[in-house]
């Protein structure tokens, strides 16, 4: 058994899952659904911080090697995806109580979908990756659809689950032309191939452009974002906090994995050539995109949908400066995502508090005034907002500029990126400080709706946590960029 | 026949699909369009799994795409269902509820 250590967070959520489908066939009261689901998510998260810092990780079976890296990056993601969907399940455990549609299977999915993130997030095969792809996905349309009698949360599950399908199958043909361009399957071979000069040098780079496709849709960069502010907006509140943190951050896993891992060769993927400048490309649009079409929204929900399209740009700039710098901009990124986690987790769980039963809040209205009324309901909020928005001394911050550095120092065009990245970041503030000034500055309309905060331990815990980390790597950041830096090390081939 | 065959098949089937998934306006017909690119992309990995024959990577990929293949078809009209249910239409030029 202990050669299978370096994937236990994985086992356990897998044990997790099927125990807690058993346990509810015979449940009286779900709300303890929510906490065990949390449980098991935050000790599976537990486990693999303390793997990640252990000694000794690299001792997994070959025939689990093959198809999952067991490594310190694999871990780092566990960790992420873990207290990301732990804390979501938290918020949702309050969410579908208040709201009267809380049944089992939701965290059940939740479960499942975060054991498909995990793995996609260790894939090194095209197969592992595609299985990770598939599970986290089926799970999270399944998700989104989850309120099947809401017109909206069923278009927007429609929505999703077409448009990702169509995504899947087009990374799936890229994978199959990668695996006829160079013979192999894993990430491994196919560097190698690749680097031998064995492998179709123009199969191989319109292969790697279909993975790509596939994989930007998957992280939400424009052009490939059309579901994300639908998907985003119809879903339950919860769900879209799971889905913006998991199954992102599972994405840009696999991203790094393929294109750092496996075709970070310097000779060939310079600043010039490669797959650089598409995903220079893909990160310039996203981030004025979202930043732009967020200050268009009336809807807090949809406004957080395109900010995360824009975190997105900023995310793929630095995967972007990694074929230069390497483990800097890598370590990198893998900082911004915990930061990102946390933040949003924040911002929409802080969204999720301020309605409750018959009055959800989602619009900027309806936040009207709320701030004066219930000032500690709304502290979080700002903290999250003020995260999202990259202000010291919060985790956005050091994201941010972490992320940015990494691309000064990959030089050339990459410095005018960075420019042009904290430019889209002060178009942020627009939006962001919108929230803020409709908390505390704004008044209620005449015989509007009022939204009165709900109230619940699960929220304000999960909150509490979330802010706690916020604050913490905004202000002591050094010793997780270390964790971070260690865990990059190991996928620069 | 010899591999370029196959490809072309594949890529006229995969085209197809791709097409009919951007063209046609009822969402069944383009979760059929996904299913037809999900088969171009098996006879691709079974024909080149005959270009590669140390191993039997290709046709185990193939196993695994049927497969999943199914599971999505189940969670798609499911998916597909429900929203008939309150819409009574599967015409994507009617699922407009959600814009800004």
């Amino acid at each position: 058994m202990s050669a299978l250590i370096g994937v236990s967070p994985l086992l356990l959520l897998v044990a997790a899952g099927l125990s807690i489908m058993v346990i509810d066939a015979f449940a009286e009261d779900r709300t303890e659904l929510a906490l065990v689901t949390a449980a098991s998510l935050f000790v599976a998260a537990a486990v693999a911080g303390v793997l990640m810092l252990g000694d000794d990780i690299t001792t997994a079976p070959e025939l689990v090697t093959r198809y999952l890296a067991v490594d310190r990056m694999g871990l780092f993601f566990d960790v992420v995806i873990c207290a990301g969907a732990g804390l979501s399940t938290l918020i949702a455990g309050a969410y579908l109580r208040e709201h009267g549609f809380e049944r089992g299977e939701f965290y059940v999915l939740v479960i499942f979908t975060a054991f498909g993130a995990m793995v996609l997030a260790r894939a090194v095969d095209l197969l592992s990756i595609f299985l990770g792809l598939e599970t986290m996905s089926l799970g999270a349309y399944a998700l989104v659809a989850y309120r099947r009698t809401s017109a909206r949360a069923v278009e927007a599950a429609v929505k999703y689950f077409l448009l990702g399908s169509f995504a899947a199958a087009i990374l799936l043909f890229g994978s199959a032309l990668l695996y006829g361009a160079t013979g192999h399957t894993d990430l491994l071979g196919i560097q190698q191939s690749v680097a031998a000069g064995a492998a179709d040098p123009v199969l191989t780079i319109f292969a790697l452009m279909m993975l790509v496709v596939g994989l930007a849709f998957k992280v939400g960069a424009v052009p490939f974002h059309m579901w994300v502010p639908d998907a985003y907006e119809g879903a339950a509140t919860p769900v879209t906090t799971f889905m913006s943190v998991v199954v992102k951050a599972a994405a840009v896993a696999v991203l790094i994995r393929v294109l750092i891992g496996a075709f970070g060769d310097q000779s060939t993927m310079g600043l010039y050539t490669g797959w650089t400048p598409v995903i220079i490309i893909l990160a310039v649009i996203s981030m004025v995109y979202g930043n732009l079409a967020a200050i268009a929204q009336s809807s807090v929900k949809r406004m957080l949908a395109y900010s995360s399209i824009a975190h997105a740009g900023y995310i793929l700039v630095g995967i972007a400066a990694a074929s230069e710098v390497g483990t800097f901009a890598v370590s990198a990124v893998l900082y911004y995502m915990a930061a990102y986690t946390f933040s949003n987790v924040l911002a929409f769980g802080s969204l999720i508090l301020m309605g409750s039963k018959g009055k959800e809040a989602v619009s900027y209205a309806d936040l009207a005034g709320a701030g004066r009324r219930h000032p500690m309901a709304a502290f979080p909020f700002v903290i999250g907002v003020l995260s999202l928005l990259g202000l010291p001394p919060t985790a956005g911050f050091f994201g941010k500029y972490y992320v940015f550095s990494a691309a000064v120092q990959a030089g050339g065009p990459m410095v005018w990126i960075a420019v042009l990245g904290v430019l889209a970041s002060v178009i942020g503030a627009y939006y962001y400080l919108k929230v803020i000034v409709y908390l505390f500055m704004k008044e209620p309309e005449e015989d509007a709706p009022i939204a009165v905060p709900m109230q619940s331990w699960y929220v304000v815990v999960a909150l509490i946590v979330a802010g706690y980390y916020v604050m913490k790597l905004g202000i002591f950041p050094s010793q997780y960029l270390d964790w971070a830096v260690a865990a990059a090390a190991g996928v620069i081939g | 026949m010899g591999i370029g065959t196959y490809l072309a098949l594949a890529s006229v089937l995969f085209g197809i699909g791709a097409a009919g998934f951007l063209v046609r306006r009822n969402m069944l017909i383009q979760l059929m369009s996904i299913e037809l690119m999900l088969n171009s992309v098996n006879v691709v990995l079974l024909a080149f799994n005959r270009a590669h024959p140390g191993n039997h990577d290709g046709q185990l990929f193939a196993f695994f795409v049927i497969a999943v293949a199914a599971a999505e078809l189940v969670i798609g009209l499911s998916i597909l269902i429900a929203y008939y249910r309150i819409k009574k239409t599967l015409d994507t030029d009617d699922a407009t509820l959600l814009k800004y």
